[in-house]
This record gives structure tokens, sequence and C-alpha cells, in this order.
């Protein structure tokens, strides 16, 4: 019956010996990373796009401008109490956000603190310790502040809300536009690396200039998209012009959200006279 | 690279906004009439593959990844403008909604990674290809060029980190942002970048660009026939510029008077405050040094900045008027 089988089909004779294949790790710990990145991108903004703005909170534009104010006094104050009293705000804010994000954002500053830390570690050896003390706070408090914003708003708000710090609406779209195609790219260079991934078993010394044909191949994917949204545009009746639409109505969130920072500001003012005498 | 917020003083980064504002206004007017509204999706959708371009992790020896840049590349596929656009795009994606790269520090990262980077590795890459004229010296170019694109725009963010304690101090003498002088900040980021990040970004460029020259050459930004030196020069020129001011911020006439003082003449300090400084010359007394800490000083740079920007339109303009007066005689 098997010899039947075998010359019906013709199963050529290498494949009937048995081998012993000792598999070799290769390095695709590049590729492994790559992926991670890209889906910890690709996560991100997948998780601003499905949530909703709240009844309850402040208008995006208050949000941004409040949020470089206090990203421009973090930097210019030099009082450990106004540092402190924004720390504690912060946290207060931070306290009142879902654990999943608390953990994301704490995350990010966290590991930029620490590498602070450690980096100024040296100066302080030589006496410098208004720096150890003072640095790492001002960027757990700037990271936590901008991370704050980014996660409690949709991204397409926040750029329409650059608007309020006058940045021009063609540069609006380009952001909009940019946005949309890390995702679109992103998950096409996912792909990509998937399938590089999945193809290459062993040691496989091309793997790694694969890698520049996954760059080559997202950069000619996406001169043909940009041909192609290009064209949507300009069926849709597109002539170069766009203008960013802000709509804002004045809320219990908002005047509340302004009182705290408008406390923010007076408080740096003070602290800010406290040094100078 | 990307550097974070309280790391540089707040009118450092305004001296560099101040530089990088007629770098994008330039770069915009480029982009447009290149391709005119055709390249509005491409900035976008340039930008986000630079985003992507820099989540990629190369295999470096050791066993550990880095990550490149991809300035120099992009200014070789797009061309120098609409690259330094989408970088910028990028950089402010990442600043913005990823927290990844300061707000503050957004135009020192612009100016070190949209601007030096992009355009220096792109003049070295065309200087390489015109002189030798072949495939070879493309490739060997896009390898130097990206090479000393990032190196130099590390160089320039060791300068800025460097310049920190010299001129921003507290009462006490301490460093108010980055500690570490010259002397420790250039090593510091330049042995990494020289030895590693340098070498995995002058790889990577190389092989996508011989990947999509072989694949799809039509795509590679056509540039200029000939890359002007004016455009070289003009380059150079605005990288310095806020270096210079950055410089001058505390040396040569803006002392205060306790740094009056220790002001050396012919070799011996002063040891004196000039009698119509200490009365007359105090434009800031009701406002002294430490109050707004930085707004005095940064009213000062923001201004020398703008003059430098000013004459550096300038010269620009009356070079080209030159060029123009040259072109118009030829065909007369």
């Amino acid at each position: 019956m098997d010899d039947r089988l075998e010359k019906s089909v013709g199963i050529p004779e290498w494949i009937k010996k048995e081998e012993n294949q000792v598999h070799e790790m290769g390095r695709d710990a590049f590729i492994n990373k790559s992926i991670l990145s890209l889906l910890s991108v690709i996560s991100k903004i997948k998780a601003q796009d499905t949530r909703k703005q709240s009844k309850y909170e402040a208008n995006v534009g208050v949000k941004v401008l409040f949020t470089f104010g206090l990203v421009i006094m973090i930097s210019v104050s030099r009082s450990p109490l106004f540092i402190a009293a924004i720390l504690v705000y912060l946290l207060l804010k931070l306290s009142f956000m879902e654990a999943k994000q608390i953990i994301r954002i704490l995350k990010i500053s966290l590991i930029m603190t620490v590498f602070t830390f450690i980096v100024l570690l040296p100066a302080a050896i030589w006496g410098n310790s208004y720096s150890l003390v003072m640095l790492p706070a001002k960027v757990f408090a700037t990271i936590t502040a901008v991370n704050i914003l980014s996660k409690t708003s949709n991204w397409s708000n926040i750029t329409k809300a650059l608007k309020s710090v006058f940045m021009p609406d063609i540069f609006i779209l380009v952001l909009d536009i940019t946005i949309k195609y890390i995702l679109l790219l992103g998950e096409l260079a996912l792909q990509l690396l998937y399938a590089l991934k999945l193809r290459s078993v062993g040691v496989n010394r091309s793997k790694q200039t694969s890698l520049a044909g996954i760059s080559g191949t997202v950069f000619m994917r996406s001169e043909e998209m940009a041909e192609e949204m290009y064209d949507a545009m300009k069926c849709r009746g597109f002539t170069g012009e766009y203008a960013a639409i802000e709509r804002s109505r004045w809320t219990a969130a908002d005047a509340l959200y302004t009182i705290v920072n408008c406390s923010i500001i007076a408080l740096f003012i003070y602290t800010a006279f406290n040094e100078m005498l | 690279m990307h550097i974070p917020d309280n790391y540089l003083s707040p009118s450092t980064c305004l001296v560099m906004g101040a530089a990088m504002v007629p770098v994008l206004a330039v770069a915009a007017k480029k982009v447009k009439e290149e391709v005119s509204q055709e390249r509005i999706p491409l900035l976008g959708i340039g930008a986000a593959f630079s985003f992507i371009m820099m989540m990629f992790n190369i295999p470096l020896p050791g066993g550990t990844t880095g990550h490149a840049v991809g300035g120099t590349l992009l200014a070789v596929l797009m061309g120098p403008y609409a690259a330094c656009i989408s970088v910028t795009v990028a950089l402010l994606i990442q600043a913005l909604l990823f927290g990844d790269g300061g707000i503050l520090a957004f135009p020192a990262n612009c100016f070190n990674m949209a601007f030096v980077m992009p355009f220096i590795g792109y003049f070295v890459y065309k200087f390489i290809k015109e002189k030798t004229g072949t495939e070879k010296g493309a490739i060997i170019g896009i390898a130097i060029g990206s090479y000393l694109g990032i190196n130099l725009a590390a160089l320039f963010a060791a300068i800025q980190f460097g310049l920190q304690p010299l001129l921003f101090t507290n009462e006490a003498g301490l460093p108010l942002y980055c500690p570490y002088p010259l002397s420790i900040s250039i090593p510091a980021m330049m042995i990494p970048h020289l030895l590693l990040a340098g070498i995995v970004e002058a790889v990577f460029s190389v092989a996508v660009y011989a990947f999509i020259k072989r694949v799809s050459p039509g795509l590679i930004h056509q540039g200029e026939k000939k890359v002007k030196p004016v455009y070289a020069l003009l380059t150079v020129l605005v990288c310095l510029s806020p270096l210079g001011i950055l410089a001058a911020g505390t040396a040569w006439g803006e002392w205060g008077l306790e740094e009056i003082q220790d002001v050396l003449s012919g070799g011996k300090a002063l040891g004196y405050v000039p009698e119509g400084m200490s009365k007359g010359f105090s434009f800031n007394a009701p406002l002294p040094d430490y109050a707004f800490s930085g707004l005095p000083d940064a009213a000062g740079y923001v201004l020398s900045a703008a003059a430098g920007v000013a004459i550096l339109i300038i010269l620009f303009k009356i070079i080209g008027s030159f060029m123009h007066e040259k072109a118009g005689s030829g065909i007369g």
C-alpha cells in the first residue's frame, strides 16, 4: 500500500531520510522589540480614539492653554514650595483617574524622573544638592501634567485646541493626517514584521537586512497613500484651504478648571516674590 | 536625543524657537513651491513615516538594539525642506501626545533633529554625490551624511546642555537646569553617538536607500541639480546663530552688578562696581535678578535672536537679488 502510494505520487528519496535538526536560535530580539514599540503606539492611539468627552470635563482648549502655562511656570519657578504644591495638585488629579491610566502615566514620568536622578547623582557628589531635588521633581511634574492632558482628551481635540495658541489651520490638518497615518502605517509595518518573524526560522543573516526592506516598503506605501489621499481630497472639493472649527461653550467644569489654575498662577507669583525677598 | 523639559532654561528654548520659526517658514514656502497642494497630505504621511521609523529597533553588536532617527534619510528621500517639516510634526506629536521630549524643549529638539540633522546630512550627501557622480558616490554620501548629521545634532544638544550651568545659576551659584558643563556634556553625548548611534543611523539609511533605489528609483527626491553653496553656508550660519547668542548671554556687556566685580581687567579682577553702573545702569532694578527669573534675560536673548535672524534674512535677500541680477543680465 505504502509502496504504491510512493510510486504514484513520486516522493523523492531525500525526503524520506531522517534528519536531526538542531534548532539554533537566530537573533530576533530586534523584531520583537520593534513589534512591541509599534503595538504600544497603536494601542495608545486606539485607546484615546474610543474615549468620549464627558459632560463634566473642562474644554480641551482651556486644558491645553493651562497645561502649557503650567509647564512654563514649573520650568521658571525656583521655589520648592511651588513645585511641591504642583506635585500635590497633579497627584490629586491623578487620583481621580482610572487605575489603568494612572499606571500608564506614572510609568512614563517615573522612568524619566529616575533617569534624571541618576544623571544628576555625580553633580550632587560635587555639592549641587539643589538640582538633585528640584530637577527630578520638575521633570516628574511636567511629564505628569502633559500626560494627564494627553490621556484625558481626544487627540483630535488637542490638535484642534492648538488653534488657541495661534497654530495655523493647515498645520492642524497635517497633524490630524499624521496621527491617522501613524495608525495605518504602523499596522502595515506590524504585518510586515510578523511576516518576517514567521517566515524566517533559525539563523538567518538576511533577517537584519529585511528591516531595510520593511522601512523601504512602508515609505513607498506612504507615498502611494499620500497620492490617494490627495485625489480623494480633491474629489471632495479640497481647494487648499482648511478651516479648523472650534466650538466651545463655557461650562461649570471650565469655570472650576480656570479657578484652580488661576490660583496656581497666583501661588506662582506669590512664591516668586517670596524667593526674591 | 529627545531633550525633556527642565534640562534647558526657558530662555534657551525661546532662542531655539526664534531660530526655528524662520527655518520652518522657509521650508513651508519651499515645499509649497515644489509640488503645491499635493504636498499637504504627503507632509502628514511623511511625518507618520518618520514617526514609525523611530519605532524600528535595529540589532547592535552585543545583543542590544538601538533605533535610528532617519533625519538624513528622509531629507534624501523627500528633500530637506519636506523632511524638516515632517520631523517637526513627528516631534510635536511625540512631545504633546506621547510625552516623549519636552513641550518647552520642543524648539530645541526641532533645531537639533528637524533642522541640523536633515540639512547637514543632505548637503554632505549632495556634495559627495556631485563630486563623484556615481551611484557608489551617492551611497557613500548618504552614509557619511547621515553619520555626520546625527553626530552634529548630538553635538548641538550637548552644547545646549553644557551652556546651562554657565548661564543660569541661582544665588548660591548652583546651576538651575542641566548642571554639567561643556567639558562633561560633550563627551557624554558624543561618545555613544560617534561609536554607536551614528553607525546605526548610517547603516540603516544606506540599507533603506539602496532598497528603494532598487525597487522604485523614481521615488527618490531629485532636488536642484546643483546645490548652491550659499544654501550650505546659510545653514551653517543659522546653526551658529543661537549658539552665538547663548554664548554671548553673560559674556560681554551683559554682566550683572555682582559679576562686574569679578570681571578681569588687565589680568586683575575689577573688584569694584563702576559707580555709574551701580546707580544709573540697573534697568532691571524693580525686578532684581531673581524676581521672575529668566524673564529679563529672556527678553534680551529674544531681542538678540530676532536681530540675528533679521540679519540672516537680509543677507539671504541681498545674495538672492545678486543672483537674480546675474541671471537677468545673462538673458538680457
